[in-house]
């Protein structure tokens, strides 16, 4: 069944063409990568400023391989990226779910309150109450705080796939005497993937890059990524910064591209 | 995609596990990320036999919030002396035990006693820094232009020569104290109605200006976008090093403008609840040597309230007068006093208007 | 066990554990920051106490001043619209570019559907600050694009403009910044669609925008809403864009909210701006929500 649809799909694209889809599509991409191309370029640029080329280096390299507490802030920030998309997502689909089988506006609202909250107000609020529950500040409640914003963004993108979607094949499956533990993971929890997918991967885009909300949650000695660097502003953001940030994309593109060599399965779940 | 997220967490374990070995004595400091010398910190390591560790803040009052919502237990912060009046008066801070501090001798006598702390009951000055003018040289030459003058960012008969080439800093306190040295007032002025006229000045000039910039200034005037930027001494001489290391054909100065200027020293203190405070004022004693105090003037060029620390300064940064001002010009010069909620509130007020308009 | 016993308890199931999450961690502080906003600001920052205790006699200190404060002056109206504006138009440009990523996307094959939404979201593992930098140096009065468009204008003879602190500037970043969010929920969406309903419409005689707006609209729809609030809100309250890339005229309402936690240090009023925008927000979303769903079954119908 999946194959023909596939062979259909590849088929479609084919024929159709469609050409001007694709070209439009590729314009996107290289929107998205002509600034990351400047980000890489200046990563061995020769000058302290991200302003203009002056020439070719490895200094910053070198010194991003020395400098052991913006390598640990990586580590961290990937951390608790990871485990924040990953509650997120599971939290997030609940309510996707939720609101999209029930209607439930109150729990729409919630859970979009934290998105539409500007940043700094979350912060404050959440270190005052951290403050009154006596929560130690540190990687913890930094990943608490995550959480709580991207919910809505999994929750969002869960509920766009599911509007619309067939629910006979979910009351078949109950009709053929699946529990609605089986219904979900088998035919549900499938099917709402892609949504899941998405919503996982903003997620963890928020979490990685967010400075206001960690800043205000993160304890002693807690640091991650931005925290470090947005604290270079007064002196000056250096290409170091750069650097971390070309070796963090060049390391998750060749785990994954390894990934899929290794097992075509794994990717596809 | 699940198997490549618990990849990733392996992978990342191996990073974090360094951080639980560690048990030993730390000192946490909370301070702006390089600002202080790598050599510094390895020596006050060797000293203490201790791990020093650092946390970040990109402003002064993001720290402040922090600390006045009741997050962070830090041994050292390094506060603007506004913030430590502040702190101060908010009851956050632990008065030093100067028979610890047997190197206070050192400091200038110009920086101690300062109203925001009489008699350095909380507080010991770290480094300073001016807010001044830094300006393209040959372009400002080429048209005639004086940069001892308020008048550069604020006449707008001046400002038409250049206009659209000039930044000045988005903060709403050193933008109307610089208007108010403009206009002949002092810069602790609370006087509403002078604070107003501040305000249309700054309104009748900022058609001409780019933008207001805090964060991009050195590299625009560096690159040569930027002709005239408002903003810190430290970062103008970064800009002028920049400059020249780029073998740019123009060069990059700065200037105190003859009407004066904000001075922003920043301080050492030990919140009251620091975890680890012997070994804080183990920490300010130390960075009060001399050659300890030189090192962060000879990275980044701040200005250096340690008297006995000139001898180990670059020459060619002891030269430069916007840094290391004369007594004249130090006499011009003036530290921004704590404001209260009533004050802040029109401030506010009035900058929100200024940004709209 | 009865029908309607699981179905209840699904319905707990599925709603009790994000919302007693968001409750203690959203709800709750943001109700303490509701409380607030009637309190008066510390007098060198944070909050004023709200009660005092003097002689065994208890008093109050709460006010309305925060919230009258925002009516005393239309600068925070006409900023909410203005930002309400560029949001919109940040929303507008975003779909109209996420679309054709997103169907492209979603009619890959499947091995390589992944590593394309991967190649979506990957610039945006780097750091937010040197991206910004990036299109710093690429807006640059300098850069090579700048000086294409000058000589441009110069054929017609107009001024030379300057793309840097330009409201230019800020929406190209703010659309930047905000692409993915639209890209994800709406590939989410698409990947779904069955193309043999547009095979079979094209087989009926249907014309390629007769086939667009009857069967690829109204099915990308919740796709794009979801899209469209996830780029909308974010972008409403954004202050570090227009603080970098902006002109002198670039502030937009999340800079006043930044002003009051931040330089001024007035919290409550910095909340009454909050929840003011929050507010307004959430409930444009619900009425767009309300009559995008009236419309739907409408259509349906």
């Amino acid at each position: 069944m999946k194959s023909e649809k596939s062979l259909i799909l590849s088929k479609f694209s084919a024929s159709r063409g469609n050409k001007g889809v694709i070209a439009a599509a590729v314009l996107v991409y290289l929107f998205l990568y002509l600034p990351l191309a400047v980000v890489v370029i200046f990563s061995f640029n020769d000058s302290r400023l991200n302003a203009e080329w002056v020439g070719f280096t490895l200094d910053w390299y070198h010194k991003l391989f020395n400098n052991r507490d913006m390598l640990q802030a990586a580590g961290n920030s990937v951390l608790i990226a990871c485990i924040s998309a990953l509650m997120a997502s599971v939290l997030g689909t609940l309510a996707g779910m939720a609101i999209h089988r029930f209607r439930q506006k109150w729990l729409s609202a919630l859970v979009l309150g934290p998105v539409a909250m500007p940043d700094i107000l979350i912060g404050v609020s959440l270190l005052l109450m951290f403050m009154l529950l006596n929560v130690t500040l540190g990687t913890v409640s930094i990943i608490l705080a995550h959480v709580s914003f991207c919910i809505g963004f999994v929750a969002l993108a869960v509920q766009a796939r599911m509007a619309g979607m067939d629910d006979s094949l979910i009351e078949a499956a109950r009709d053929l005497g699946a529990s609605p533990w089986q219904s979900f993971r088998l035919i549900t929890l499938p099917l709402l993937l892609p949504g899941i997918i998405a919503g996982g991967l903003m997620a963890f885009t928020l979490s990685i890059d967010d400075f206001v909300i960690t800043f205000f949650t993160a304890g002693v000695g807690s640091s991650t990524l931005p925290l470090e660097i947005y604290s270079m502003v007064k002196i000056a953001v250096t290409p170091e910064v750069n650097a971390v940030s070309t070796l963090l994309m060049l390391l998750t593109l060749v785990l994954i591209l390894a990934i899929s060599r290794i097992s075509p399965q794994a990717l596809r779940n | 995609m699940k198997k490549f997220v618990c990849c990733f967490a392996l992978t990342l374990c191996q990073f974090l596990a360094p951080q639980l070995a560690a048990a030993e004595k730390v000192l946490h400091l909370f301070n702006w990320n390089d600002y202080i010398a790598d050599d510094t910190v390895a020596g006050f390591e060797a000293a203490c036999q201790c791990k020093l560790v650092q946390d970040y803040y990109s402003s002064t009052e993001e720290m402040m919030a922090k600390l006045l919502a009741g997050g962070g237990d830090y041994d050292v912060v390094i506060p603007t002396q506004n913030a430590v009046e502040a702190l101060i008066k908010q009851g956050f801070l632990m008065p030093l035990d100067k028979s610890k501090l047997s190197n206070i001798g050192n400091m200038a006598s110009g920086f101690l006693n300062k109203a925001y702390d009489p008699d350095n009951i909380y507080s010991l000055p770290y480094a300073f820094t001016t807010t001044l003018l830094g300006y393209n040289e040959t372009k400002l030459n080429e048209l005639g232009l004086k940069a001892d003058d308020w008048a550069l960012i604020f006449d707008p008969a001046v400002l038409s020569k250049i206009k659209g080439k000039v930044t000045v800093m988005d903060d709403s306190e050193e933008l109307l104290a610089a208007a108010m040295l403009y206009l002949g007032y002092s810069i602790n002025d609370t006087d509403e109605k002078h604070l107003k006229e501040a305000q249309q000045v700054i309104i009748k000039a900022k058609p001409y200006w780019a933008a207001f910039n805090s964060s991009s200034y050195i590299k625009e005037l560096t690159v040569g976008n930027i002709w005239v930027a408002h903003g810190y001494s430290s970062d103008m001489f970064q800009a002028r090093a920049d400059a020249m290391d780029a073998g740019r054909a123009f060069s990059v100065n700065f200037a105190l403008p003859k009407q004066g200027a904000v001075l922003a020293l920043d301080n050492m203190v030990i919140p009251k609840k620091a975890r680890n405070p012997e070994l804080a004022l183990q920490f300010i004693n130390f960075m009060m040597e001399p050659k300890n105090a030189a090192e962060l003037t000879n990275v980044i060029g701040t200005g250096n309230p340690n008297a006995a620390a000139t001898e180990y300064i670059l020459p060619e940064i002891k030269s430069i007068s916007a840094i290391f001002p004369d007594a004249e010009l130090q006499a011009k010069l003036d530290t921004l006093a704590a404001r209260t909620a009533k004050q802040r509130r029109f401030q506010g007020r009035l900058w929100t208007e200024i940004k709209v308009r | 066990m009865s029908r309607a016993l699981p179905k209840l308890s699904a319905k707990t199931l599925l709603s009790l554990p994000p919302a007693a999450y968001l409750f203690l961690l959203f709800a709750l502080p943001s109700l303490m920051m509701l409380f607030a906003s009637f309190r008066y600001p510390g007098e060198y920052g944070g909050l004023a106490p709200w009660y005092y205790l003097e002689e065994g006699s208890l008093s109050f200190d709460l006010t309305l001043e925060n919230w009258l404060r925002l009516f005393e002056s239309d600068i925070y109206l006409g900023l909410l619209i203005k930002s309400l504006f560029i949001a919109l138009l940040t929303t507008a440009i975003c779909a109209l570019m996420a679309y054709p990523v997103a169907l492209t996307i979603a009619r890959a094959r499947k091995g390589r559907r992944e590593l394309l939404l991967l190649l979506v979201i990957l610039p945006f593992w780097s750091n937010f600050l040197v991206r910004i930098y990036a299109w710093m140096i690429i807006f640059s009065p300098q850069g090579a694009m700048t000086i294409a468009i000058n000589e441009l204008r110069a054929l017609f003879d107009l001024a030379p403009i300057s793309l840097m602190f330009s409201n230019v500037a800020v929406i190209t970043c703010l659309v930047y910044v905000h692409l993915p969010f639209m890209i994800l929920p709406l590939y989410a969406n698409l990947e779904k669609h069955d193309p043999r309903l547009l095979d079979a419409a094209q087989d009926l005689g249907a014309s390629r925008s007769q086939r667009f707006w009857l069967i690829t609209w109204p099915q990308a729809l919740p796709g794009l809403f979801a899209g469209a609030v996830l780029v909308f809100i974010p972008s409403l309250g954004i202050f570090a864009i227009p603080d970098l890339l902006g002109g002198t005229d670039g502030i937009m309402i999340g800079n006043v909210i930044k002003q009051q936690f931040v330089e001024s240090r007035d919290w409550p009023f910095g909340s009454v701006l909050s929840l003011v925008l929050t507010g307004f927000t959430l409930l444009l979303i619900g009425l767009a929500a309300h009559f995008g769903r009236a419309r739907g079954s409408e259509g349906k119908a």
